[in-house]
């Protein structure tokens, strides 16, 4: 009876970051750059693992604090990455920070990631829309890195205009891989591109993975789910094959502050990736 | 549960010594139709014949409007830390229904991850219940939650010439044994306890058909025109949010000293209710109309707890009712959900 909580008491509360420093800054396009980030705190820095789909929050000391989707390839250790498009508040001044810069970081949150382990030994279809590539290549870099294990991969990538392809140097890497198919598509083509016109979801009908043997990830604008789901269930695949990337504002990262929250699943806790089947139902969700 | 019973004419002196050894917070006269909970130094101050406070108390204590989270140094090296506060409270005279209330935040908060905040603020804090008067806009005996069964050290109850005592907690226990004299109850104080809960349920006046809701709002959840209808007047200003008991929404802000040298986190509470709730970098709302804020909001306190805690983030308490400036009044909006779908 009464108040009885079972502490674990913290050295810190879930609200204090970790330093860290922006060790490398690279330029993805005039509204996206990549940061390299490393802990500090050498002990923060070994014990720092990620599961593909996870994200932090990163805090701009006198700004404020912001959830960034991990990038860089959960097996690289002593550093991460965060592709950030300059679309907010921190954002923008992220934009404007320099290497050496210190940042704090708590996370990586999120227990719905990608179910990389399940994906072994089937095929994987990867559906991006636009900045929803980033929280993608964690993943697609997690499954090169142990590409044996993994049947076919298919990456299907829609962007605006061939100016705003993100990550365009590793594209082009995997196509020379020969092992990862690529699908790329643009809405607004210029002269030079021979590539597919339209939106990504255009290149589903023409995917020929088994719907039995598949996974399904998707990860792109609100507004690009409801027509991909759709396309997808026509080619059979598996509603609780097919996993999501949701993204809500949120203040906290540990579930608290409830901005993220659809009916009873949060995103920061039970997500951010949640599988289809799971949130088909669920009010508002899609 | 300790049941025990304390003699009316030794109340005073009891109440007097909490007063002295303690940080005791209590219901104080505001104006003609508000109490409010605040430090209380002297008995004369203290008012427990009380039926409206703005502000739930537990939640001004344990969740404050605004609180410091983390504060930090900046320069060569940057210098972070928590920041944590709490003191030994006593929490006096809070009813059924704010003790619900923080009992639901209690286990919202020391969910999934534990606030440290939050919990050792409550670790500290002594909770001494006792009943008030229902407002006319009260329906808290629908949600379950006009009678507290934990959540309290102590629970007085007002009976002829004396309070029956319910102890909950070792620590309420040591506070009696220390500071007044009780008596063991006997089947003649039970039998007037009964009567008196009896008749003290008999005064809440307001009926909301919430059994049938858990369903019924699924039913209803995509009629735009029946939540037209119900937001049509909401200024989306989120007084609602501020006088819940339950509502724990909160946005986290940097905010830096003149100098640039230091600097904290705060934590402040947000509303559901107002446009910005849902807004994220890049321009995308997810909640962008008040009809569909507000059914969130009814969404949130009825049902997404009920799936979660198996309880309802809504105590009944109905001070939502009385704060809204248009008069939306979610007591009526349950029985019309229910009018809606039922034939």
């Amino acid at each position: 009876m009464g108040f009885e909580a079972q502490v674990k008491k913290n050295k810190n509360t879930i609200y204090v970051p970790d330093i860290a420093r922006i060790t490398r800054i690279e330029y993805l396009s005039p509204t996206e750059k990549v940061f390299k980030i490393v802990f500090d705190d050498e002990e923060k820095r070994n014990s720092f693992s990620f599961k593909p789909g996870q994200f932090v929050e990163l805090t701009l000391f006198g700004l404020g604090e912001a959830p960034f989707s991990i990038v860089s390839n959960p097996t690289n250790k002593d550093f991460f990455k965060l592709c950030i498009r300059n679309a907010g508040n921190i954002s923008n001044a992220l934009h404007r920070m320099v290497e050496g810069t210190k940042i704090g970081i708590r996370g990586p949150f999120g227990n719905g990631y990608f179910p990389y382990q399940k994906m072994k030994n089937h095929n994987v279809l990867l559906i991006a829309g636009g900045l929803g590539i980033a929280p993608l290549m964690s993943l697609i870099r997690y499954i090169l890195h142990y590409r044996e294990d993994y049947k076919e991969i298919m990456v299907v990538y829609g962007a605006v205009n061939p100016g705003s392809i993100l990550f365009k140097n590793e594209i082009q890497y995997w196509s020379n891989r020969g092992d990862i198919s690529l699908c790329l598509s643009v809405d607004n083509p210029d002269n030079k591109w021979t590539g597919e016109i339209g939106v990504c979801t255009k290149l589903i009908p023409r995917v020929d993975f088994p719907p039995e043997d598949t996974y399904v990830v998707v990860c792109g604008p609100p507004v690009m789910y409801k027509y991909v789901i759709y396309e997808l269930e026509k080619k059979k695949f598996k509603p609780e094959n097919i996993y999501l990337s949701l993204e809500r504002r949120m203040e906290c990262g540990v579930g608290k502050c409830n901005h993220c929250h659809i009916g009873d699943k949060l995103v920061c806790v039970d997500g951010p990736v949640f599988n289809l089947w799971e949130i088909r139902n669920l009010k508002e969700a899609l | 549960m300790l049941y025990k019973i304390l003699e009316k004419d030794i109340y005073k002196d009891f109440i007097k010594a909490l007063i002295s050894d303690y940080e005791f917070i209590g219901p104080k006269k505001k104006d003609k139709s508000e109490h409010d909970f605040v430090l209380i130094k002297d008995i004369s101050e203290l008012d427990t014949n009380y039926m409206r406070t703005t502000i739930p108390p537990a939640k001004k204590i344990l969740f404050p409007p605004d609180e410091q989270l983390v504060a930090y140094e900046l320069g060569e090296n940057i210098n972070v830390r928590s920041v944590v506060e709490s003191s030994k409270k006593i929490l006096f005279g809070i009813n059924a229904w704010d003790i619900n209330g923080m009992n639901f935040l209690d286990k919202f908060f020391t969910t999934d991850f534990i606030d440290e905040n939050y919990v050792a603020k409550r670790e500290k804090l002594l909770v001494i219940g006792m009943d008030s008067e229902p407002t006319e806009t009260n329906f808290s005996p629908s949600m379950g939650a006009e009678y507290a069964k934990d959540g309290f050290d102590i629970y007085l109850t007002e009976l002829k010439n004396r309070y029956f005592v319910r102890i909950a907690t070792p620590r309420g226990n040591e506070i009696v044994e220390n500071y007044t004299k009780t008596r063991d109850v006997s089947g003649e104080d039970f039998k007037e306890y009964d009567k008196y809960m009896d008749d003290y349920r008999m005064k809440f006046k307001l009926d909301v058909a919430i059994k049938s809701f858990y369903d019924d709002f699924e039913s209803i959840y995509n009629d735009r025109e029946f939540w037209k209808r119900v937001a049509k007047d909401c200024y989306s200003c989120g007084s609602c949010n501020l006088v819940c008991p339950t509502c724990f929404c909160f946005n986290v802000k940097d905010d830096i000293e003149l100098n640039l040298k230091s600097g904290k986190k705060i934590r402040e509470w947000d509303s559901c209710m107002i446009p910005e709730y849902g807004l994220v970098a890049g321009g995308h709302n997810f909640r962008p109309d008040k009809e569909n804020r507000l059914k969130q909001r009814y969404r949130c306190k009825l049902k997404t707890f009920i799936d979660k805690f198996g309880k309802y983030a809504c105590v009944g308490c109905g001070r939502c009712i009385e704060a809204c400036l248009a008069k939306i009044n979610i007591a009526e909006d349950i029985n019309s959900v229910k009018k809606e779908v039922s034939i």
